[in-house]
């Protein structure tokens, strides 16, 4: 590689990297700023976590079921799947041969997954 | 050179984790037994097909993919730890209604995580192990569902782990900008030897930080005793031996250029200094207050991991790979002490619970005691010549105060080591836990560590030579 382009590479990370701590200490000076300028009058009342008269009908959170997280772990399956296709499909033609047995290999470790997922119950609503 | 048959290692482990998910979808439920076994063979297959590439150099994909000496030396550790691990949880899941199917298969992605972290010297591969071997600890971590402390261990080991994986990447961006370059062989030849480049620094920090992670060095190690404490036992035993050894020999092998004695690397060497020293010091003494014998081997393996830095530190190879090869026998076998201690799915591992051990189940609490000493580091154990080999190495090298406080700090770790011994033996009340011994699995694999332990501690020749073979036969820089 050129030798100018890597010393550009290296000064513009350098100024990124400046950037972002500029700006990670701006931040974190803001967060304290507030406590620090800010008036602080409190009362019982204002350090109730329900602060605006009525207390609350119902004490403690009740459990629910998630159930999209399966869902979106499946998605994820598929999704990070396809991203894996594109870079796989612009060397396909340099080394078609490679390229099929081990996207073949890929995507059995994948479907194996699914099978899995989907013989445990995975898919079931209830 | 390029073998395709080099890769049966792994390709044994992988092809048997996803036959036990698949018999776990479709098999028949009174046939579990067959889990474990398919397990269990694919572990020692890949011992074997590993060993028989012992001297050949035998690799694959463009390189990145290296089976050499130290690699297999490795990876047969790896399978070892496995192995042990799998015959203790037998009963251990059983009692806590563990899914076999899903543990075995994890258990065995973890270690062929391992397995790639060790044979590849390539920077992105052995990111891609690590990420192989951390996705399926965070899940091994969590396997008690039920227990409170387990899923707390899964949540805090997962951000931890991510966080630190992602120093680990950006450190990786900052070398490859410096070297333009993933392989570890072109970096060291990239790397002008007077240059101190301060983008590499800054990569090299952060890429330590991030096994400094997985190997629980003091700054670094705030998730070791909740995790140790609250993931199941075995897996406890599993990832202060395997996670381990690996982040330790994936670390000797990229520090090794930077490390040679002609070049005085001063930044790197300080960094590793104040690490080693802070670890040892901070890992002992806060050892010393802990009360629940599980949390205490988490703070003891913290320890272990700074007398490994110093070996790191004089990029003393053979001392470094005798030492995880010991503490695999101790650590393994302490714990298979508490997988005894834990009967019906309950875990008595507070130090009270150890009251009156001698008499209530004599044989254990001999077996614990040779572990407790080797882990202290006394004579005849492997604990004694692990420790001696790499402190006499780094006082060769001329860094005595380093092992001042190694040795200051192993005579601290001596009070809660033998503490437990003085509750086992000593103890006026004697708890009321009855302790059966029954599990003859368990008991072989206590026995056959005990063996261990005292073998590599009295006659440590035959496997020292193999160690020292593997080691010479890295290429020369």
């Amino acid at each position: 590689m050129d030798k100018i382009f890597r010393l550009n590479i290296k000064t513009t990370v350098i100024e990124l990297f400046l950037v972002f701590i500029v700006f990670g200490l701006v931040g974190v000076l803001l967060l304290f700023l507030n406590a620090l300028l800010g008036p602080k009058r409190t009362n019982p009342l204002k350090e109730k976590p329900f602060e605006c008269g009525s207390p609350y009908l119902q004490k403690d959170i009740n459990p629910f079921p998630v159930k999209f997280y399966l869902v979106a772990f499946l998605f994820l399956l598929f999704d990070v799947e396809v991203v894996f296709f594109f870079p796989w499909a612009l060397v396909f033609r340099d080394m078609a041969g490679t390229a099929l047995i081990i996207m073949a290999a890929y995507l059995a470790v994948l479907i194996l997954g699914l099978i899995y997922a989907w013989k445990t119950g995975a898919f079931e609503w209830d | 050179m390029n073998e395709f048959a080099s890769l049966s290692p792994l390709l044994i482990l992988v092809g048997a984790s996803l036959i036990i998910l698949l018999l776990e979808a479709f098999g028949q439920w009174s046939k579990r037994w067959l889990h474990s076994l398919i397990a269990l063979a694919s572990l020692g297959g890949c011992a074997i097909f590993a060993a028989t590439f012992w001297g050949k150099g035998a690799g694959y994909f463009q390189g990145t993919y290296t089976l050499d000496n130290i690699a297999i030396l490795m990876t047969v550790l790896f399978s070892l730890a496995g192995f042990l691990v799998i015959l203790v949880s037998l009963s251990y899941m059983i009692q806590h209604g563990f899914n076999r199917g899903e543990y075995f298969s994890l258990l065995l992605f973890a270690v062929s995580g391992l397995i790639i972290m060790t044979t590849s010297e390539d920077l992105i591969v052995i990111f891609l192990g690590l990420e192989t071997l951390s996705v399926a600890s965070y899940v091994l971590a969590g396997l008690k569902k039920e227990d409170e402390k387990s899923s707390e261990a899964a949540i805090k080991y997962f951000l931890l782990g991510s966080l630190a994986s992602s120093f680990l990447v950006l450190g990786l961006a900052f070398i490859f900008i410096h070297s333009q370059s993933f392989s570890l062989k072109e970096i060291s030849f990239v790397i002008d030897k007077s240059e101190n480049s301060p983008l590499f620094l800054i990569g090299f920090s952060l890429v330590l930080i991030g096994f400094g992670f997985k190997v629980a060095l003091v700054p670094f190690h705030m998730w070791t005793p909740d995790v140790y404490q609250g993931a199941p036992t075995p897996i406890t035993a599993f990832f202060s031996v395997g996670p381990k050894a690996a982040g330790f020999l994936v670390l000797f092998r990229l520090l090794r250029p930077f490390l040679e004695p002609i070049f005085s690397r001063q930044n790197l060497q300080i960094i590793l200094w104040l690490l080693s020293a802070l670890t040892m010091i901070v890992g002992n003494l806060v050892a010393l207050r802990q009360k629940n014998v599980k949390r205490l081997l988490a703070y003891s393996s913290i320890a272990h991991a700074g007398y490994l830095t110093i070996a790191l530190m004089t990029q003393d190879g053979q001392g470094l790979i005798f030492y995880l090869l010991a503490y695999l026998f101790m650590n393994i076998g302490a714990f298979s002490i508490l997988i005894a201690l834990s009967p019906n799915g309950q875990e008595f591992h507070e130090l009270d619970d150890f009251n009156g051990l001698a008499t209530r189940a004599p044989w254990l609490a001999a077996s614990m005691s040779v572990f407790l000493v080797s882990l202290a580091g006394f004579p005849p154990t492997a604990g004694f010549l692990a420790k001696f080999y790499v402190f006499s190495t780094a006082v060769r090298q001329g860094y005595t105060g380093l092992v001042i406080i190694a040795v200051l700090t192993s005579l601290i770790s001596v009070f809660y080591y033998l503490r437990i011994i003085v509750h086992m033996y000593m103890s006026k009340q004697i708890s009321k836990i009855t302790i059966k011994a029954d599990d003859p699995i368990l008991l072989v694999v206590i026995f056959f560590c005990l063996y261990g332990v005292l073998q590599l501690g009295l006659f440590p020749g035959r496997v020292l030579t193999l160690i020292q073979k593997a080691v010479l036969s890295l290429p020369p820089l």
